[in-house]
This record gives C-alpha cells, structure tokens and sequence, in this order.
C-alpha cells in the first residue's frame, strides 16, 4: 500500500525553523539539524549585453569575410601555414594595393576550418595572418603598417559542408584599418 | 516536445557507455537506490536530474524507474525490494523553487537525512538536486563529488565574429546567459569560488584579455596582445596566469603574475604553442605544440629548457587538460581530411606513457577535468546533434546530457 500526504515534509520544513543551520549528521539518525538551504545558488549572476559592437563598427571590417579595399584573400592547405608558390601573384598584387594606398595600416587576418579544436585553431589562423605579412614585407611592405589579427575558425566565408568550401575558409584576409 | 526530446536523448544516452572503457569500480561496490517522486504534480524533470547525478556520481546504482505518489509506505512495495536506499523527493514551485528530500533505509524505513532546499530563481532547480545529491552522497560518506555543485563556463558562437558566453549547470539543464553580443573568447574561470571569470575580447579590434565579477559585472583590463591571446590556466590561488600570446606575431606561451604585472615567457618556438595548463603541482606546464611538425602534447618544467613528448601515438592531438600528473587529450583519428571526423578522448600521464581510451566514437573534443581530477567533461558531436558527456575515471560510468546545436568555441568546469 503507498501513502500519500505530507506531514513529513512539514515536520522538516517546522525542524528547520526551530533549529537553524547546521551540518547533517552522518550517523544514519534524523537529527534536529535539517536546513532550509539555499547558500551558493541563490544570487542571480550579471547579463552584458555587447550587441553594440557590430562588424561595421569593429575597425571598418566587411559584414563577410573576403578581403576588401582592393586586397585579395590568400588560401592555405590543410593545417598549413606556408605561403606557396601559387600564392606569388595574389602576394605581389596585394603589395601592389598596399603601395598604393601610402602608409596607410593594413590589417591581415587569418582564419581557419572548422576541423581544428579552440586555441590550436587560432593560432593555426595567426601563423597564416604572420606568413603573409612577411611575404608583403619581403615585397618591400613596412611591417609597421601591417597589423595581425586572427580570427580561428569564428570568421567562415562558407558554411556549407564541402571540401571545396572549407577550403575558402583556410585564408587570410587583408583590408585597411579605418 | 522539447522536454520529450530531451528525455529520450538523455535516456538513450544514459547508460551509453563505451566499450572500451575499463569499469574499475565492482557494481556491487554501489549503493542500490530508488528515486521516488512525491510532489503534488509529476515532475519527472527533477526525477531524471536525480537519476543523472546520482549515476554521475559513481557510487550509485539508481533504478531508472520513474515512480511517484510514494512516502514512507513505499517500501513495502514490491517493486522496491532489494534497494538499499529510498531517495523521495518532493519539488513546489511557489516563490521560488523549493525540494525537500529525504533518504530512507529501504530495509526499515529508518531516515538517515531530510533537508530542505530553496532558491528564488526557479531556472536554479537543477542546482538543488546537485546540492541534495552531494549531500547524500556525503551522508553515507561516499567520496567528495562537490564538483556536481559547479558552474560551467561555455562560449558558442551565435553567427561569424559573434559569440555568446553563459554559466550552466554540469548538465546544461540551466543555463544563463552572461556575455552576448561581440566576440567574446575563451572564457576562463579565475577563482576557485567561480565569482569571476577570465575571457578574451575582440570588441577593441585588439585581443584583450578582462577579468569579470559574474555577480557585480565589475570587468577589469589584465592584458592586450596582437594576433591573438588566450588564458589557457589559472593558479590554483588565483595568482599566475598562463597565457597564450604573441606580441610579435609568434604563438607562444607565456606566466603572468596577476598582483605584480610580472610576465615571463615559458615557450620559444618558431612553431605553435599553445593551450598551456599547470602540471604536477604546478612544477610544469603540459601543452599543445607543432614542434614535430603535427599537433602534439608535451611538457616543460617552469624554469627548464626542456621539452619532452607525453603522448607517442596519434597524428592530430590538438587539446589537452591536466591534473597533477593525469593528462586527457584530444586525438583526431579519421583518415579522410573532411568530412565527419573522428576525434577521441585519450587518459595518459605525463610520468607513464600508457594511454586509455575515455571515448570511441562520435567526435569528442575540449576535455576537461573536474576539480578533483576523478572525471572528465567533453563535448561530443554525432549526427548533427551536440551533448556534454562526462566520464568517472574511477567508476568508468559515462554521461551524455543533449545541448542545443550552436558550435561550441569554448569551454570551462
């Protein structure tokens, strides 16, 4: 036979009125020590809110991730950060650009695939953005304009579940800082 | 639905353990219990989060059978024979939450503990059964589970460049949210109290690293570094930091004192290092590297030259956590370079090589440990569908609870 009411929980609820804090005993006795505990759960925690920083207003960057004013981004092999020789044309058109615009600051910006895991990514993003600067740099370049940035796998151009479109992500892109 | 769907997940997942695990524990070596409901109306919600800590834990052997309408008469019900324990619980929802539980001796009925829990916020209702459970299990001297108490800490990313970080039960059935907005990084709890929390900002167009109250909002400014910068450990008092950054453009991985500014480089690679945490009593640091021309673990002595190899199996082992001398790792195993991959969760030691699976399919990632070093938080993705598994390395029982499908960035316990 199951028996339903309460009373035992208002003889608990009555107990820990009576008797105030306390540890419960670990003898297997009811003891006059059972608590209204709430200690360690009960102060709510902050909520910030930062939607203010928007692409448009975080240094001029692009709501998309290809490079702009002119650049063009650079693609990378699979946990690679090497700059190779395919990559020539886009490094010396990219200098091209940045002589152009004087000494303007440029910022390089290296982004990665999903396939890596939290901060090996972005550093894996940073090695790529550090490649290509010193590719512009031996292009004649100042590095004091250029500035790194990486941006790990946060930053997808494509999210579409494709070889060809975790390709566009493994890139670095430049833009100049506004 | 949703809470269907949740109840079906978390009971398909609920005793998945992997076959490869070693169960180290005997199960006659756990208590045998029933969970009883005695509200006013079901609620199974509280007896499923019941039943997921009380197996959590590792020293009990909780009957999955959901029963209710059960007080002290209830051991006599046939059904309930050969339990040791009762755990009858009885959960309202007026001003707050509020559970009362109590643990009986199933032999006789004799009450062994009863107690009253409480909070304003109903969204708390996971953290009182977390506190009931760790008192049981205290009660009958089982050993400290206290970490069932903690926050975690997670950033997902919302959409490119945006990330949002929240603090949620260990089974994400609350969650808050306390950073929104932004790029937001690698949050990082800075005290053992979890008051505050490190993360990185990229609002500033620089990485920044801050430290926020979580219950004041109070957000001081540690540090900035170009490229990129992550606090990857904390001392266990509160005052050293590991970092990762790279002032010139170079990953590596650096201490910071926080009470006197004092910063030290630890690593001088022309590759990556990165991921750092303190090790064998904070003698050394275990950490992520390329330095063999793949992602490795290995380990440093604070103040040594020296670098030595901890893992000797695996291509791609791209995360790491460490207590003392136990080291966990993720290892990506599938041979194809896309696609859905493999990646596994590895136990090893920075003083013996010897390796123990903790996972074997799906792809498991961002390891962490408990603060008492005996479990293992990870992220496992499968078929679309995301959860936070947890292992007992001493009882081999895991855990999957099913979270909603925003990629994760990181993680903290």
């Amino acid at each position: 036979m199951i028996h339903k009411g309460y009373g035992w929980m208002v003889a608990i609820a009555v107990a820990a009125m009576i008797n105030g804090c306390g540890q419960p005993a670990p003898d297997g006795k009811v003891t006059p020590n059972n608590v209204y505990d709430s200690g360690g759960v009960g102060k709510d925690t902050v909520n910030i809110d930062e939607s203010r920083y928007t692409n448009g207003q975080n240094g001029g960057m692009s709501a998309y991730n290809s490079s702009a004013d002119g650049f063009q981004s650079l693609y990378f092999g699979f946990d690679s950060y090497a700059i190779g020789a395919s990559m020539q044309q886009a490094i010396a058109k990219n200098a091209q650009v940045a002589r152009e615009y004087g000494n303007r600051p440029i910022r390089v910006e290296g982004n990665c695939d999903e396939f890596g895991t939290d901060e090996y990514n972005y550093a894996l993003g940073l090695k790529r953005a550090k490649a290509v600067k010193e590719a512009l740099t031996v292009e004649g370049i100042d590095p004091a304009r250029i500035r790194l940035i990486s941006y790990g796998e946060s930053n997808p151009a494509c999210t579409d579940q494709t070889d060809a479109c975790y390709a566009q992500n493994r890139r670095v892109d430049l833009r100049l800082i506004r | 639905m949703r809470a269907f769907f949740w109840f079906v997940l978390t009971a398909v997942h609920l005793f998945a353990v992997d076959a490869s695990l070693t169960i180290e524990t005997d199960v006659e070596q756990r208590a045998r219990v029933a969970v009883l409901d005695a509200s006013d109306t079901e609620s199974r919600k509280v007896f499923r989060l019941f039943l997921s800590d009380l197996t959590v834990s590792g020293h009990f052997l909780a009957d999955d059978t959901y029963r209710r309408d059960v007080s002290l008469g209830g051991i006599r019900d046939a059904s309930l024979k050969g339990k040791e324990y009762l755990v009858v619980y009885r959960y309202t929802q007026t001003n707050g939450a509020k559970l009362d539980v109590k643990l009986l001796k199933a032999s006789d009925g004799t009450e062994l503990f009863a107690k009253r829990y409480g909070v304003a916020q109903r969204a708390k209702m996971p953290f009182l059964v977390h506190k009931a459970v760790y008192d049981i299990n205290k009660v009958l001297r089982f050993p400290d589970i206290s970490w069932i108490n903690r926050y975690v800490l997670v950033a997902r990313y919302t959409a490119p460049r945006k990330t949002d970080i929240a603090v949620a039960d260990y089974t994400f059935s609350y969650r808050k949210s306390v950073i929104r907005g932004g790029l937001n990084l690698f949050p990082k709890w800075a005290d053992k109290a979890q008051h505050a929390f490190y993360y990185t900002s990229y609002n500033s167009g620089v990485p920044t690293l801050y430290k926020l109250d979580l219950y004041t909002g109070r957000r001081v400014r540690i540090v900035s570094s170009e490229g990129m910068l992550v606090c990857s450990d904390v001392s266990d008092d509160g005052t050293r930091l590991l970092l990762t950054m790279a002032p010139s453009g170079q990953p590596d991985i650096y201490e910071l004192n926080v009470r006197t500014g004092a910063k030290r480089r630890l690593t001088r690679f022309g590759g990556i290092d990165v991921g750092a945490k303190y090790a064998e009593g904070e003698r050394s640091i275990v950490f992520v590297s390329n330095r063999l021309g793949y992602p490795n673990i290995y380990k440093k002595r604070i103040g040594s030259s020296a670098v030595s190899q901890v893992v000797y199996r695996g291509r791609n082992n791209n995360a790491c956590d460490a207590f003392d001398t136990k080291v966990v790792y993720a290892s990506r195993e599938s041979r194809a370079v896309f696609g859905n991959n493999t990646f596994n969760i590895y136990l090893t030691s920075t003083d013996d090589p010897t390796t123990r699976p903790l996972t074997t399919t799906g792809s498991n990632q961002f390891p962490r440990f408990s603060t008492d070093g005996n479990v293992v938080m990870y992220i496992k993705q499968r078929g679309g569908a995301s959860s936070v598994g947890y292992v007992n390395l001493q009882s081999g029982r895991t855990l999957l609870f099913p979270f909603d499908g925003h990629k994760l960035q990181s993680i903290d316990w």
